[in-house]
């Protein structure tokens, strides 16, 4: 899917036109403009916008980023990667065929680690946005693991360790909240069926409201140990509104021992 | 590619090749040195042999009295008593839920101090029944014994510390973990320790359905006054309490108090257990707590902090990734790596 933000008509005399004439196209666009036509969106004190609250994505982007047909643990799936195809370095590829093969096995989320960046964002459980002013924390239910997003200002460490959710740095472009993360590990994947990166992973990612319970997620992934030029994924968030809901913990990565917890009367 | 060592890793490296005795120590040794070195420019590390200038994990040996009542310190735009930041219990870690100062019950590695006479240190975290114990029913008491007889040679599954395999420490034993960071937003109170996430809910919603356990629980809180008072369901009871294997059951309760001083400097915390399958009649845990500020030095414990890089002379908090790396993948991704 294209995306024409910045080349938005505006709504005008010919906008009763559009509507009849191409409805589909128009529609979708003029949710786009929320803001612009007025809409309000949910705003933090100093004026940025409050992404706060409890997002999933409808998208079956998990499974597999690029297009694929149905397959026994995959239903099928248009994507989210521009273009279609992910650009993998020759012997990369070669690697990103062994994980698919092996993926009932080997894909990290089997075993509970923590899912990095983009993956826990399109990943099918709800995450929860805490937001500050001078920061956003990131809660995924799975795993309850935490990523926190600084917009006070400050740049990434100089020499730092290497993260599961690396080290995010965010500012304001407009209504746009651009993030920079870099400093991964090597030890995530971005999908169900072996698409992976190196520790030379660098991602930006756009945070942007569609309207007050959407937000389009956009991400560039570039890796130049894996990847010929950079890349991009877009998804849609869905705000959750369901009457109390609410994250529940899933630290699934103890399910493995947790049986030995607590005692027990010994029985009779 | 840096990979950050910690005493959780070392501790699982340490069950495994079997050299348990030493992890606890060689774990709070490597803790300290590695926050010193990474933290430029300060050469502060104690030699073994010096008297300690920083008193460690072990900051005080008292409880403060905090009262309850009014609140008149800074409030939050959406009227909830300011106490954000970077908090840490004073007394001790989880070595031992009833003698905090007192070490891990038959510990077989060599004490680096002889141990002050019980009177000389902190009091149980059992603040009443006034015996300092836990009202265990007897066949937990006997559960406990042999936790603790078996603690040093895990010989089953049970007899492990579940933070050693990076579970949540759950309630009220990441209290006096490492320090933890609390933030608030309109609507929630929220707990981000170094091994799990605790959630507080202000908005009245229902509990979750009770056959839903977890290991930090359901929590719903109010603020009355300078206490942020918190009731806790839906425990799975699987945390334990410390290196010394109490515990609470999924049938278990916890009314927890929060009681900030004025100044927002410190707060008491104040938890009334009760377990009708456990115990034998509810039971009060109390546990101290400061916060440390951009003004204090990161010591690797309390106050893990790095100082971010910016262009302004102010002084910005860094807190690096919470993740239990080294044992993201259930026994320990030290044993993971291990097997290749």
């Amino acid at each position: 899917m294209k995306h024409q933000l910045k080349k938005q008509p505006r709504f005008s005399k010919t906008g009763m036109t559009l509507l009849l004439v191409a409805s589909v196209l128009v529609l979708p666009l003029a949710s786009l403009n929320a803001a612009a036509a007025g809409v309000k969106l949910p705003r933090l004190s100093n004026g940025k916008p409050d992404f706060s609250g409890i997002w999933q994505t409808t998208s079956a982007a998990d499974y597999d980023l690029e297009p694929h047909s149905n397959r026994k643990d995959a239903p099928p799936g248009p994507g989210i990667v521009e273009g279609n195809v992910i650009p993998y370095l020759p012997k990369a590829l070669e690697q990103k065929k062994k994980n698919f093969e092996a993926r009932e096995t080997d894909d990290p989320r089997t075993k509970g680690w923590t899912l990095g960046v983009p993956r826990g964002i399109y990943y099918p459980e709800p995450f929860q946005i805490f937001q500050r002013a001078n920061d956003l924390n990131i809660v995924h239910q799975f795993g309850h693991s935490v990523r926190t997003v600084y917009t006070n200002g400050s740049e990434h460490p100089e020499d730092p360790w290497d993260w599961w959710l690396g080290d995010s740095r965010g500012h304001w472009e407009g209504d746009t909240l651009i993030v920079d993360v870099r400093h991964f590990n090597d030890k995530t994947w971005f999908d169900r069926a072996g698409n992976y990166h190196s520790d030379a992973l660098h991602v930006i990612e756009r945070w942007k409201y569609l309207d007050p319970n959407t937000i389009e997620y956009k991400a560039t992934i570039e890796d130049p140990n894996v990847f010929s030029r950079p890349w991009e994924v877009s998804v849609i968030l869905n705000r959750h509104r369901e009457q109390n809901f609410q994250l529940i913990e899933d630290y699934r990565f103890t399910l493995d021992y947790d049986d030995a917890y607590p005692p027990k009367p010994d029985k009779q | 590619m840096k990979h950050r060592m910690s005493h959780r890793q070392l501790a699982a490296l340490s069950l495994i090749l079997g050299a348990i005795v030493i992890a606890p120590i060689v774990g709070t040794a490597a803790e300290a040195t590695k926050a010193q070195s990474a933290k430029t420019g300060q050469e502060q590390q104690p030699a073994p042999t010096q008297p300690r200038a920083n008193p460690g994990i072990e900051q005080e040996k008292t409880v403060p009295q905090i009262a309850s009542g009014k609140w008149a310190g800074k409030r939050l735009p959406d009227g909830q008593p300011d106490v954000q930041g970077h908090w840490s219990n004073t007394i001790a870690n989880h070595n031992n839920f009833t003698d905090p100062q007192g070490g891990i019950p038959g510990d077989p590695a060599p004490r680096r101090r002889p141990l002050p006479p019980r009177d000389e240190r902190a009091p149980s975290r059992v603040s009443d029944p006034a015996d300092g114990q836990v009202p265990f029913q007897p066949w937990a008491l006997e559960k406990v014994k042999e936790f603790q007889a078996n603690f040093h040679n895990p010989v089953k599954p049970q007899y492990v510390e579940p933070l050693a395999r990076c579970a949540p420490g759950g309630i009220p034993k990441s209290l006096y973990w490492h320090g933890y960071e609390i933030a608030q937003y309109p609507g929630y109170v929220v707990f981000f320790f170094n091994s799990g996430t605790r959630i507080i809910h202000l908005d009245g919603k229902p509990h979750l359905p009770d056959n839903i356990k977890l290991w930090n629980g359901d929590s719903r809180g109010h603020w009355e006054g300078n206490t942020l008072v918190v009731d806790v369901s839906n425990q799975n009871g699987k945390a334990l309490f410390g290196r010394t294997g109490e515990f609470i059951s999924e049938n278990g309760h916890i009314q927890e108090k929060y009681i900030f001083s004025p100044d927002a400097t410190r707060y008491n915390y104040e938890a009334v257990l009760t377990d009708p399958t456990v115990y034998t009649r509810p039971f009060t845990v109390t546990i101290p707590a400061r916060k440390w500020t951009e003004k204090d030095a990161a010591n690797g414990w309390h106050f893990e902090v790095e100082h971010a890089k910016h262009s302004g002379k102010n002084i910005l908090l860094d807190h690096y990734e919470r993740t239990c790396a080294e044992n993201n993948g259930g026994f320990g991704l030290g044993a993971v790596e291990a097997k290749k």
